[in-house]
């Protein structure tokens, strides 16, 4: 995709619980983003948030609730639900019709006062089958990591391995919600919830109000002295029922595919400098490391122990910590751009990668074992 | 505006109560209606976008999820748009936007609710703020029928006047859902049985209010080379506007109402309309209640601020009149709420490209559709037109 939409300014808030209320919280985050781009609400085309109801917010028709605090009062907006990157693609495209040069991007999401993740997400179940028996997201992503370390030999302290670099990475980032240096031992040892899953393995649930500002190409060039580039991005949904689906080949190649597409690439573990995932279990991470094609089928495990996704590896992966460090549910795919466009300005902080990032790649997924994945490729 | 977009098929199933079908099948009707009505196949379809009202009235969270197989959706991008009552023209938005930014030739957009599984007026009071406003916000009724006494206080219309108006729309509503074949409600009523009605929040009686309906809604959003390829009759989207307001009711004027006189001036502006009762040939105007679809009339244009109740009594806005409104039964007698919006721009899209059967509106060419949402704070508009 050519140069037609960059993100001009982010902002997020912390992880750990706030006592600021969800109202203030996302005005802040507002605020702070609208004075980081030098633009009033006034200057905003359009507004496109995402959140969701009730059992992540609280509330039933979420966005009605936090309407104005967001900026959108009497704009033309809308509201994405589950993925905060499809919010971003929203925007995106709201800009490339033509219809508007700006547009503020926001995800809402305060853990603090949600339910644990699993009580939300057992509400994905079918009333009728599955919600009975309990299943959960942490349950289904049990299952598949069984599976995937059966079928590739893959083995526990590999997995462990993700959540060692992840939670580390975390004590660089001020944001972060869970932080700390953990040994393969200690992530195997802590609290097994659900076989084989250890509690250092799945993500927190946390605070995350994250905002970004889109602009046209002509826009940007006005406001921006680094705008990061929207290069390309896609998505994929899976099946539903977990017995229809191959759970070790799901929909984020097909995203990912995408995604590259776009973005004209054609080897994605040469183009892309950095990558933040999102990886609520920590198997997952080496999984959507062969998804996106940084390694072949059943490669993950051997390159996380090879080192190729350290902070000094040739693509770093989270050096935010990623999800497992930081968790408001719905807002982490976009949390994950905002890390991106970080690494890509190179205004990341402790957690700045040591290469030159020039092309960064965002991904986020809700749902069972990965039932829908979306990716966006930044550049400069 | 963007590259042209246009519908070129919508689905929808019979609504009503539905209990011989499970929530995703009902899904299912509509997405392979517009499937069978088109010619097309899943396979065709670059991109879907869902929608419906919060997941306490669905029974289920992040319903894209559960409906992936019913919508055909299985491996293909996906969007998730939700934005209360007028979620279904939100979803419209979302596949008229995906178009236009030449991102995809066909999206498929499908919206849909099985109320009657639900608890629809519980739902709403948990779209209240829980601290101060829930308690007296509970449910639909409550918030329009403050809305409909502060409009008839402001321009001191006489309440006999206001009834007769509100009796004449529900009378010649429910009449022309009986030439629609999808509606839910069908039931001749009188002037006398719609004044005389229970009371549900006065003003507002049982016969002013829509009904709990299931249903679901398919629409295929096409860009032009698509059009021209598949040489189908395409409705063409001709503006788009959207506008929503403060959450705390009380905050803002819901008499003069910004939301929904805004949401029409940026889709008349982008379509180039200037006297909407003269150029529009119809309107699919969201009306669950009989008060509101007047106090509408006024936000959007077709008359003077309080003048709507002689004009509807004139038959202004009769299927006959100068400018028909809501000639499918609207949304008093069919509301299957997360399709609602989405069907309202499905029969506009019908009447444009002259498919609206029975109801048809002779040589319509231009069409408005309309949804509202939220705690009467969002308002959204989609024109359509046979020509570009």
């Amino acid at each position: 995709m050519a140069k037609q939409v960059a993100i001009v300014a982010v902002a997020q808030n912390a992880g750990a619980e706030s006592k600021d209320n969800f109202y203030d919280q996302a005005y802040a985050v507002t605020k702070e983003v609208l004075d980081k781009a030098g633009l009033t609400r006034d200057e905003i085309g359009t507004v496109v948030s995402a959140s969701s109801d009730v059992f992540h917010g609280g509330i039933s028709c979420a966005n009605s609730y936090y309407w104005e605090t967001t900026g959108a009062f009497l704009k033309n907006a809308s509201r994405q639900d589950g993925e905060s990157l499809f919010a971003l693609f929203y925007g995106a495209m709201r800009i490339m019709s033509g219809h508007y040069d700006t547009a503020l991007i926001i995800g809402l999401c305060k853990g603090s006062e949600n339910p644990p993740n699993d009580t939300c997400t057992l509400m994905y179940a079918d009333p009728f089958y599955q919600r009975g028996v309990g299943l959960t997201e942490t349950m289904a992503a049990a299952f598949q990591m069984r599976l995937y370390m059966e079928r590739y030999g893959i083995t526990e302290e590999q997995c462990a391995k993700v959540a060692v670099k992840n939670l580390g990475n975390g004590l660089r980032n001020p944001y972060a919600h869970k932080k700390g240096r953990y040994t393969v031992d200690d992530i195997l040892r802590s609290e097994r919830l659900i076989d084989p899953l250890t509690a250092l393995q799945v993500a927190p649930k946390s605070e995350g109000m994250v905002a970004l500002i889109l602009a046209s190409a002509k826009k940007a060039k006005e406001i921006a002295a680094k705008p990061v580039w929207i290069k390309g991005f896609g998505s994929s949904l899976d099946s539903y029922y977990l017995g229809d689906r191959d759970l070790l080949n799901g929909q984020l190649k097909n995203a990912a595919d995408r995604a590259y597409k776009m973005a004209g690439i054609t080897d994605p573990e040469k183009k892309i400098d950095v990558a933040e995932i999102t990886e609520p279990y920590a198997f997952q991470e080496l999984m959507w490391y062969e998804g996106l094609g940084f390694c072949g089928e059943g490669e993950g495990g051997r390159l996380i122990d090879s080192g190729f996704t350290e902070m000094n590896g040739q693509i770093p992966v989270n050096p935010s910590g990623g999800v497992l460090a930081n968790n408001p549910y719905v807002s982490r795919g976009l949390q994950r751009v905002v890390e991106a466009v970080l690494q890509i300005r190179g205004e990341a902080g402790e957690r700045q990668v040591s290469k030159t990032v020039k092309m960064a790649l965002a991904h986020g997924t809700h749902g069972y074992a990965g039932q829908c994945h979306a990716v966006a490729i930044l550049g400069r | 505006m963007g590259r042209p977009v246009a519908i070129i098929g919508v689905g929808q199933t019979k609504h009503g109560r539905r209990m011989d079908v499970s929530y995703p099948d009902l899904v299912r009707e509509a997405v392979m209606a517009v499937f069978n009505e088109t010619g097309l196949t899943p396979d065709d379809i670059d991109g879907v976008v869902s929608g419906t009202m919060p997941s306490m009235m669905e029974g289920i969270a992040l319903t894209h999820f559960y409906f992936a197989d019913a919508m055909q959706a299985a491996g293909k991008p996906i969007m998730k748009t939700e934005t209360c009552g007028s979620t279904g023209v939100s979803i419209a938005h979302t596949a008229y936007y995906w178009v236009a930014s030449g991102m995809a030739d066909l999206v498929l957009a499908v919206g849909h609710e099985k109320m009657n599984e639900g608890n629809s007026q519980a739902t709403m009071t948990t779209v209240a703020e829980p601290f101060y406003q829930r308690y007296f916000i509970s449910g639909a009724p409550g918030v329009f029928s403050m809305q409909s006494q502060m409009w008839m206080d402001r321009y001191a219309i006489p309440e006999e006047k206001i009834r007769d108006a509100a009796a004449f729309i529900s009378v010649t509503h429910h009449d022309s859902a009986f030439d629609n074949p999808y509606a839910h409600i069908k039931m001749r009523v009188t002037m006398d049985e719609v004044k005389n009605a229970r009371i549900i929040t006065y003003p507002v009686r049982l016969l002013d209010v829509c009904p709990n309906s299931d249903g679901a809604c398919a629409v295929i959003f096409a860009s032009k080379d698509m059009v021209k390829k598949l040489g189908r009759k395409p409705a063409w989207i001709r503006g788009v506007g959207y506008r929503g307001e403060e959450y705390f009711f009380g905050d803002s004027d819901k008499v003069v109402w910004e939301s929904a006189i805004q949401a029409a001036k940026q889709a008349y502006d982008q379509a180039g309309i200037k006297n909407p009762r003269k150029e529009l040939d119809v309107a699919e105007v969201y009306n669950p209640f009989t008060f509101q679809e007047m106090l509408f009339y006024e936000c959007f244009g077709f008359c003077e601020p309080g003048e709507s109740p002689d004009l509807v009594l004139k038959g202004t806005f009769s299927r006959k009149g100068e400018l028909p409104c809501d000639p499918s039964g609207g949304t008093l007698c069919t509301n299957p709420i997360g399709a609602t919006g989405l069907i309202r721009v499905a029969e506009a899209a019908l009447q444009v490209t002259g498919k609206a059967g029975d109801h048809q509106v002779p040589k319509a060419k231009l069409a408005l559709s309309h949804a509202m949402g939220g705690v009467d704070q969002f308002n959204g508009i989609m024109i359509l037109g046979s020509k570009l």
